[in-house]
């Protein structure tokens, strides 16, 4: 167990330096005139290559890449180009605010779908049929209009929530709540419906599996074999499901971020992405991949518990 | 456990809306509050480094750390702030301005003329966007703690409208070397940055300064400064109250706004249409033809792309000059009337019956709409538009220059500053550095001739340039600031935001 | 010889009638007519509009609908109809080349990964792990800033950053069967891995991906949608998503701008879901899983409705006198079908069982023996039922007892033994725990005392080191000691009735007879009344007292063991008998059938 942990961050580490290679190298090449674009279009041309040579912009990618590399050993991530901030702060500060989202969402969508996944699943009939088209219909509306709704119904019409903004956790907890609630909700919504439809077909699946009806023949009760033996074997393809829900909406929150004016990783990413704020993207990148890395590492560890066929040796 | 579970998430969902529905309600007011000015803005905050700082939209964050040393009345008059008086030489090369005394930063040092001076040389040599608004000064100096002066290279008319904007903003020397300067700035401002409470890119929390020397103009407790990435995130914060004043990034959501309670404050700031880059001929050889660049003006239908782009908000115009100017002419305003088929014969008699084609680079960030339209006026007289997606390189690409025209917004500075940013050989906006001698002339009077000979000289050189067809401009948009019903606001001349001290609580 | 292991219907039937099936499903036949029609109408866009989705025009901006123009026109000018039907084209086909790249790649990879395990799995896992950990958004933009605004570009990449997607799907699956017995068995019976994986493996992702593939084609819709609606797409060209943010950024001047694509961007995602749901349940209906088939007996065909063939008792079944332990007379099974009918599958089933008594069940697939040894102990797949007759166990009717009467009846006086051991363990859970359970849930013993007994049987059933097997997961024991555990489970609480369905029929030939000489054992120790179902008489031969021959859900000859091997009339057991004197197969396989059941291609 300690030796397939150290292998895998190993691995991890490995992964996180062609990563960063690989986004270097990508923002290098699509990062266009940079410089331009922090100084906008009052700025003379001579400002214009002051700028590049400022941020180093003018040196061969080798160098400025190790460079970059070299500070970052070190936990220097420099400062962003375009708000002056610090990245280590500017991410830190971020990634509080999109895992208090995204976590939020991930705890809703696994809760809500693995009731209304085991429910439809186990009942079937038409507690199937009406879990099924809720499940369908919130798959299908596109996310901003559900966000755009929310914002109207909840924080315009009945002023339970503010419309836009995000208030920390350390300023104010109660606002914090307010500050994230609709932004949850909106991002739990598309993930329940298709979370739901997969635990619903794990569960489908497990049920039919022999050795439930072994176990019944045994004279355990069909909710005991459900709870616990088909809920155990149905966790595995869940939760791979949820981890990738998981990946997908740290990124994925970009339009709720927009919409509510939350200053989240997903926003900053596109702001500083088409931007070409390396030091930012850089930060975001490896900060994300890090993430990534240990959240499939964490869930393979529950699969391995899950499913002991995949003992992690 | 499976029971456990779905109490567990009752519990949550409930304690959710609970907490949710309470602290919604006990917080409804405490944004639009007398004693808190919280503003919608376009952009973030670059950065709070003075030597490095952005202007224009995001002025207020400048204005609220640090003082300037002249300040422009919102109808661009220049008055006494950090100095109190100042004078030029003879051939206005030395600049000798009277600063104040009983200014101190909020690191409790004390503002004087050395200050002043090594700010002004920082910001000449920093990278500030602004920086060659102070390219003229050769030098500045402190004479005594009260005295500086700024010696020129040559003479600059725009010089001391320079210093009321970012150029003149003096930031503690003592801070000079501070490692988090950029989001942590000292300087001697009405209020100051709240770095506890600030969530960097989303809501900068001011408080104000209890020690500042000129209490009158500061007229509220508390300062936020909110910028929006997304338009319809501003406008649901405007519908949801929670934004005294915005500077919107369109016209497109007027109407919702004003809806919602808020009075709409126009100002004519900026022009948009094309720019004819290449007048040359050097990149589109057809652009060399004078004919060819009139044709371009007379294809476009500017009443109707006013309507359709600009909500029919603005002033229909083929001139770049505003109307502030010296040079401006009414008459100019339909230089160019809609006519396609003298467009068509233009064309013809530069030799190009059968069409011509231009590439011209398009980007999302101006919009879709406009481009496609732009594409199908002059398809209408025989000019194919191609179009290469430049995304956020936009303004390097053109000003590469890659493209012998494109459409654009740009600016209605004063004149002087116009005429460097947009017209001279030397101009940013000039990429082509086309020359022509009838222009260098003209600029030369408006430069050292008499105020007469300047003004008369402006006049001429909007007309040649308009004549001569450099630009299509289509129309100058009108640009709205929007306040709700407890902020008063007076809208500033030359710039995108109102600046700090013109926002006033409705008594 | 007969191969009787499990088959799988060929692919190609299964696909053709899967589409069938979903047709005759409101659902997918409403699914399948919106995408058909969606994708005609994008195809015959130019039949359908002469108006040039690009034409724009300043007069007509946000113009209400007119003569021509059903749904108006958009900021631009354009004509919004003209407009949704050409975004069809580029919308939809950018959503499939990327689920046909993500599929090719994901799948490929996952089913290589997946089998083959060694290096190309931890490389294949760790570019899965590295296409997860680089944000999608920084190589789409730099993309774009280096080959300029192509979606199909951008959809190509996004196809390559979903593939993770089926690839950790697809290597779940497969790890998740590659070491089950029957790949083993088409591994062992030299199988190529080609076969195994066309054969065996694919068969068992491809629900699971057809599945995915629908909400993958949704989202990279939605996807594509998105990056349009972020002003990240391609403008020169009409899509759902630039349609979008032209509705979005006018949506207050001119609401319905934004509904024409909202709508047929919902619609269409929600038919793929639903068409993915509905072909979910289809395929588990129809059994993608070998076995599945078991609960669809071919009966109700019932050409030879005779009364069975019943002989006289012998001097040894005479001799077990015990009490009668069970009373099946004139049982009839059914199964519930999709529009209302019953399907009936087992036809007025009578026999009984003495205590110490073994009533030998034999017949070919599909005969309804399994599901006549489903129906004592109640366990009949979903839908199934008693739709005639009684089950008499103990003097107390079975076929109508409540769930809960059932739960009390169940292990502690009917038990059963399940035909393949491997599946019918929870791999979840060690063996031990496993038996465990039902013993404190059954006897009410507490953990102490009921591990102690668990030890106890274990070793009892000739297990050789009991605790190792105890803590052991099911796949770290063979299929032989899995059986083993299985009969420990089965007498752990005493049963009275034991029901063995195929007690070896998945197991080696040496471990067969272990096996039943185990089965005879126990039998006699506790004086059980045993149910064994099989279709090798050698089997029967070897523990029988009393036999009875199945045949298309019914009993067609019953009697004494020696009666039925000395003087078969009905001439389907006559011909089952004489294969096996042909073949002098030691295992005693089933004989040559009649043709016409052979097409029925199910088995028990």
């Amino acid at each position: 167990m300690f030796g397939f942990i150290l292998r895998r961050l190993v691995s991890g580490v490995v992964l996180l330096l062609v990563i960063s290679v690989l986004a270097y190298t990508l923002l290098y090449v699509g990062g266009g005139n940079i410089a331009r674009r922090i100084l906008g279009q009052s700025a003379t041309e001579e400002t214009v290559a002051q700028k590049t040579a400022e941020l180093g912009l003018d040196q061969p990618i080798i160098v400025q890449y190790f460079d970059w590399l070299s500070r970052a050993l070190t936990g220097d991530l420099g400062t962003s180009w375009f708000t002056g901030q610090p990245v280590t702060e500017g991410i830190s500060s971020r990634l509080a605010v999109t895992l208090s989202i995204v976590i939020g969402a991930t705890i809703i969508t696994a809760i809500v779908s693995v009731i209304l996944g085991v429910w439809a699943a186990v009942h079937g009939g038409w507690v199937d049929k009406v879990v099924q088209g809720i499940s369908i219909l919130g798959f299908a509306i596109p996310g901003f209009l559900i966000a755009l709704g929310l914002v109207t119904f909840f924080a315009l019409n009945l002023k339970w929530f503010k419309p836009t903004g995000y208030v920390p956790f350390a300023v104010s907890p109660t606002e914090w709540l307010a500050s994230v609630t609709l932004p949850i909700i909106a991002l739990s919504i598309g993930c329940i419906a298709g979370v739901t439809q997969q635990v619903r077909g794990s569960v489908v699946d497990a049920l039919h599996r022999d050795y439930v009806r072994t176990l019944r023949s045994r004279g355990l009760s069909h909710n005991r074999v459900v709870y616990k033996h088909v809920l155990r074997n149905a966790g595995g393809p869940a939760l791979a499901i949820l981890a990738v829900q998981f990946v997908g909406l740290l990124g994925g929150a970009i339009i709720v971020e927009q919409i509510f004016a939350i200053p989240g990783l997903g926003q900053v990413a596109v702001i500083a992405t088409s931007q070409g704020d390396i030091p930012m993207v850089m930060g975001l990148v490896v900060a994300t991949a890090a993430i990534v890395v240990i959240v499939n590492l964490l869930i393979d560890l529950l699969q391995g518990w899950l499913n002991p066929k995949v003992r992690l040796a | 456990m499976f029971r456990w579970k779905r109490a567990a998430a009752v519990g949550a969902v409930l304690a959710l809306a609970l907490t949710g529905c309470s602290a919604g309600g006990s917080n409804d007011g405490d944004s639009a509050s007398s004693d808190k000015l919280t503003l919608g803005l376009i952009a973030t905050a670059t950065t709070f480094e003075a030597q490095a700082i952005n202007f224009a939209n995001e002025a207020p964050y400048g204005q609220a750390v640090y003082d300037t040393l002249l300040k422009a009345t919102p109808e661009g008059e220049v008055v006494e702030n950090l100095a109190t008086e100042w004078k030029y030489n003879e051939d206005s090369t030395v600049l000798t301005l009277t600063l104040r005394d009983d200014v101190t930063f909020t690191d409790d040092t004390k503002f004087d003329a050395e200050a002043a001076a090594q700010n002004i040389l920082r910001f000449r040599d920093g990278t500030s966007p602004n920086k060659s608004l102070l390219a003229a000064v050769a030098d500045a100096k402190a004479i005594d703690p009260t005295t500086l002066e700024l010696t020129l290279s040559q003479s600059d008319p725009n010089l001391l409208v320079a210093l009321t904007q970012n150029a003149g903003m003096v930031q503690s020397p003592a801070s000079f070397e501070n490692a988090d300067i950029k989001t942590n700035p000292v300087g001697s401002g009405p209020y100051i940055l709240d770095t506890k409470a600030t969530v960097v890119g989303s809501s900068y929390e001011f408080t104000k300064n209890e020690d500042y020397w000129n209490p009158d103009s500061v007229h509220y407790d508390a300062l936020s400064l909110k910028p929006y990435a997304d338009p319809t995130a501003m406008l649901n914060a405007l519908k949801g109250g929670q934004l005294n004043g915005a500077n919107t990034a369109s016209n497109n959501d007027l109407a919702e706004i004003e809806a919602a309670g808020y009075t709409v404050n126009p100002f004519e700031l900026n022009w948009t249409g094309l720019i004819l880059f290449d007048r040359a001929g050097t990149i589109e050889p057809a652009l060399g033809d004078v004919r060819v660049r009139q044709a371009i003006n007379y294809a476009f239908d500017t009443e109707a792309l006013l309507e359709a782009v600009g909500q029919g908000l603005g002033t229909p115009t083929t001139q770049i000059f505003p109307t502030s100017s010296v040079g401006y002419d009414e008459e100019l305003d339909s230089a160019y009337s809609y006519d396609p088929e003298k467009a068509k014969d233009l064309l013809a008699e530069a030799g190009y019956e059968d069409g011509l084609t231009l590439s011209m680079p398009s980007t999302s960030g101006l919009g879709t709409t406009v481009f496609t339209l732009i594409g199908q006026q002059l398809k209408d007289v025989g000019i194919t538009v191609e179009y290469t997606d430049a995304g956020n390189n936009f303004i390097a690409d053109i000003l590469a220059p890659k493209y012998g025209s494109t459409y654009m917004i740009l600016q209605q500075d004063p004149d002087w500053a116009l005429i460097n940013f947009a017209i001279a050989p030397t101009a940013t906006f000039n990429p082509t550095k086309y020359q022509d001698p009838k222009v260098d002339e003209l600029i030369e009077t408006v430069h050292n001739g008499s105020q007469d000979e300047s003004d008369a000289a402006v006049k001429e050189l909007n007309a040649y340039i308009v004549d001569q067809a450099w630009f299509a401009p289509w129309y100058r948009m009108q640009s709205s600031f929007v306040t709700d019903a407890k902020t008063d606001v007076k809208t500033q001349v030359g710039n995108a935001y109102p600046y700090l001290w013109n926002f006033t609580p409705k008594s | 010889m007969i191969d009787l292991t499990p088959a799988t219907i060929p692919p190609k039937a299964a696909r053709t009638s899967l589409i069938v099936r979903l047709l005759k499903t409101p659902i997918g036949l409403a699914s399948i007519v919106f995408l058909t029609l969606l994708v005609l109408s994008a195809i015959f866009a130019p039949l359908l509009t002469p108006i040039d989705p690009n034409q724009a025009s300043l007069q007509n901006i946000l113009g209400p609908p007119s003569e021509g123009h059903p749904l108006g026109f958009d900021s631009a000018g354009r004509d919004v109809f003209s407009r949704l039907l050409y975004a069809g084209r580029f919308s939809l086909a950018g959503g499939l080349l990327a689920l046909i790249i993500a599929a090719i790649i994901g799948v490929t990879g996952g089913l290589l990964a997946g089998y083959y395990r060694g290096w190309f799995d931890s490389v294949s896992s760790w570019f899965a792990g590295l296409l997860m950990a680089l944000p999608a958004m920084v190589v789409l933009l730099a993309a774009r800033a280096v080959l300029g605004p192509s979606m199909w570009l951008s959809m190509a990449i996004f196809g390559v950053i979903l593939s993770p997607a089926f690839f950790r799907l697809v290597y779940a699956s497969v790890t998740a069967v590659r070491d089950e017995l029957y790949v083993d068995a088409a591994r062992v019976s030299g199988l190529s891995d080609g076969s195994i994986i066309g054969r065996h493996i694919l068969t068992v992702v491809r629900a699971p991906v057809i599945i995915q593939s629908a909400m993958i084609l949704g989202i990279a819709i939605a996807i594509q949608a998105g990056l349009d609606f972020l002003g990240l797409g391609d403008m020169t060209i009409p899509t759902w998503g630039t349609m979008l943010n032209d509705g979005f950024v006018n949506i207050y001047k001119a609401p319905l701008l934004i509904l024409w694509p909202s709508l047929v961007l919902a619609l269409t995602c929600m038919a793929l879901t639903l068409l993915a749901s509905t072909m979910r349940d289809t395929l588990e209906r129809s059994g993608t899983k070998p076995k599945k088939l078991k609960q669809r007996p071919t009966a109700g065909i019932d050409p030879d409705k005779v009364p069975a063939v019943t002989h006289d008792e012998d001097h040894r079944t005479a001799a077990r006198t015990g009490e009668v332990l069970l009373d099946i007379s004139d049982l009839s099974i059914g199964y519930a079908q999709p529009d209302g009918s019953t399907k009936t599958v087992v036809h007025d089933v009578s026999l009984t069982v003495r205590r110490g008594e073994v009533h030998g069940l034999i017949g070919e697939s599909g005969s309804g023996k399994t599901q006549t040894a489903w129906s004592i102990m109640r366990l009949l797949p979903e839908g199934g039922h008693v739709t005639n007759g009684a089950i008499v166990f103990e003097g107390k009717g079975l076929a109508h007892a409540t769930e809960k009467e059932m739960t009390k009846i169940r292990g502690r006086k009917i038990a059963y033994i399940p035909q393949e051991p491997m599946s019918n363990l929870d791999a979840s859970f060690t063996i031990g725990s496993q038996m465990v359970e039902p013993m404190r849930v059954c006897l009410g013993l507490s953990k102490k005392a009921a591990t102690e007994r668990a030890l106890e049987l274990l070793s009892h059933v000739g297990i050789p080191n009991p605790k190792r097997t105890f803590a052991a997961y099911p796949h770290e024991v063979s299929g032989g000691m899995a059986q083993r555990v299985l009969i420990a489970g089965a007498i752990s609480c005493e049963p009275d009735l034991l029901i063995a369905d195929e007690p070896t029929t998945a197991l080696d030939v040496t471990v067969q007879a272990e096996i039943l000489e185990l089965l005879r054992r126990l039998q006699d120790e506790l004086n059980m009344g045993v149910i064994l179902v099989t279709h090798n008489f050698g089997v029967v031969a070897d523990l029988c007292d009393r036999v009875s021959v199945m045949r298309h859900g019914r009993i067609i000859e019953t009697g004494p063991v020696r009666a039925i091997f000395n003087s078969a009339r009905h001439p389907y057991t006559q011909s089952l008998l004489s294969a096996i004197l042909e073949e002098g197969n030691a295992r005693g396989e089933l004989a040559p059938v009649p043709p016409q059941t052979t097409t029925q291609g199910v088995q028990s």
